[in-house]
């Protein structure tokens, strides 16, 4: 008996699988042991394989599966269409929000006029010029979409 | 791919596809999950696949790597699936039932796999390499010391070559 790799593997694995053997091919075996060993193992993996396929437990519904990759492929479908209605909304947003900033000092001392005096006239003739700095406006609204780009790309990983 | 054309694919697939979910992972209900799993990832996939036996690769491809990522996902230090699942829900008469079953819950997950693959699914060595991320000229020799293991066991349960019991 040997017991090393045999040319003959693939015929006597096909012969255990399906029990259909020659006489060569059993005497063959018989004085191989890789292909005894090889016997035991296929004919017992394959019936252990028809046992468990011919087991009576019902198999998961495929409608179902069906049905819950249809409505993920339409989930996706839509993230994808309105990824860029979502962007130019951000967008809308971080720059509303940057001016805002902007102005914010100015509105201050607006509001602190009003309440001291009521003099509305002269601070809002003041509004453009705290304003005044259009680098302010387009770092702030960097920063917020910055912001929102990672959040963006948190959350994709996360799905 | 259509509705008919997946009911088909899943009619001639998912009993053998089941079969060797359970014996990888020793646990019926978890093995009808990946079951799922897989069919849902292969379904987003779009892959067409030139056959029935290119789809059916390419499907226990998709298992292998679902399981290897519930096993990661629980046990985030490793990818490899358990030698054994002790976890509640696991199905110990899933591997007791057969002394094929309980042989093969003896080994390592990758022997399981690849013998399963190689000798229930007929798998080439380049399919099973590609299945479990191994290299296809290690698969010879793998395989040749996992079928020792396995022929080792099954000779200790009292089996031999012509089937019959001792």
């Amino acid at each position: 008996m040997k017991h090393q790799s045999c040319a003959h593997e693939d015929a006597v694995a096909a012969a255990a699988r399906t029990g259909e053997w020659t006489s060569e091919l059993r005497a063959h075996r018989d004085g191989c042991m890789t292909c005894a060993e090889l016997t035991l193992v296929v004919a017992a993996l394959a019936a252990d394989a028809k046992q468990l396929a011919d087991d009576a437990v019902p198999l998961p519904d495929p409608g179902i599966i069906w049905f819950r990759a249809q409505l993920a492929e339409r989930e996706h479908r839509y993230r994808r269409a309105t990824r860029a209605i979502v962007w130019v909304q951000r967008a809308t947003i971080a720059v509303a929000v940057a001016v805002g900033l902007a102005f914010a000092p100015g509105l201050w001392a607006l509001i602190g006029r009003f309440m001291a005096g009521l003099d509305l006239g002269s601070a809002v003739a003041e509004l453009p010029q705290v304003a005044d700095s259009p680098t302010l406006v387009l770092i702030t609204s960097l920063l917020v979409l910055g912001g929102l780009a990672l959040w963006e790309l948190t959350a994709a990983q996360e799905n | 791919m259509d509705e008919a054309v997946f009911h088909r694919l899943y009619h001639r697939t998912a009993r053998p596809l089941r079969a060797y979910l359970i014996r990888a992972c020793g646990d019926l209900a978890l093995a009808d999950d990946l079951l799922q799993e897989s069919y849902l990832r292969f379904l987003r996939s779009g892959f067409e696949g030139e056959d029935d036996d290119h789809r059916k690769n390419y499907l226990f491809r998709i298992a292998t790597n679902a399981m290897r990522d519930h096993f990661r996902r629980k046990r985030p230090e490793t990818d490899e699936v358990p030698e054994r699942d002790y976890s509640p829900g696991h199905d110990d008469a899933v591997h007791l039932r057969s002394d094929v079953g309980g042989a093969m819950s003896e080994l390592s997950a990758n022997d399981r796999q690849m013998l399963w693959l190689a000798y229930v699914e007929g798998s080439s060595h380049e399919e099973i390499a590609t299945a479990l991320g191994l290299r296809a000229a290690s698969i010879r020799s793998m395989l040749f010391r996992a079928r020792q293991r396995l022929a080792a066991k099954l000779h200790s349960k009292g089996l031999h070559p012509d089937g019959e019991a001792t």
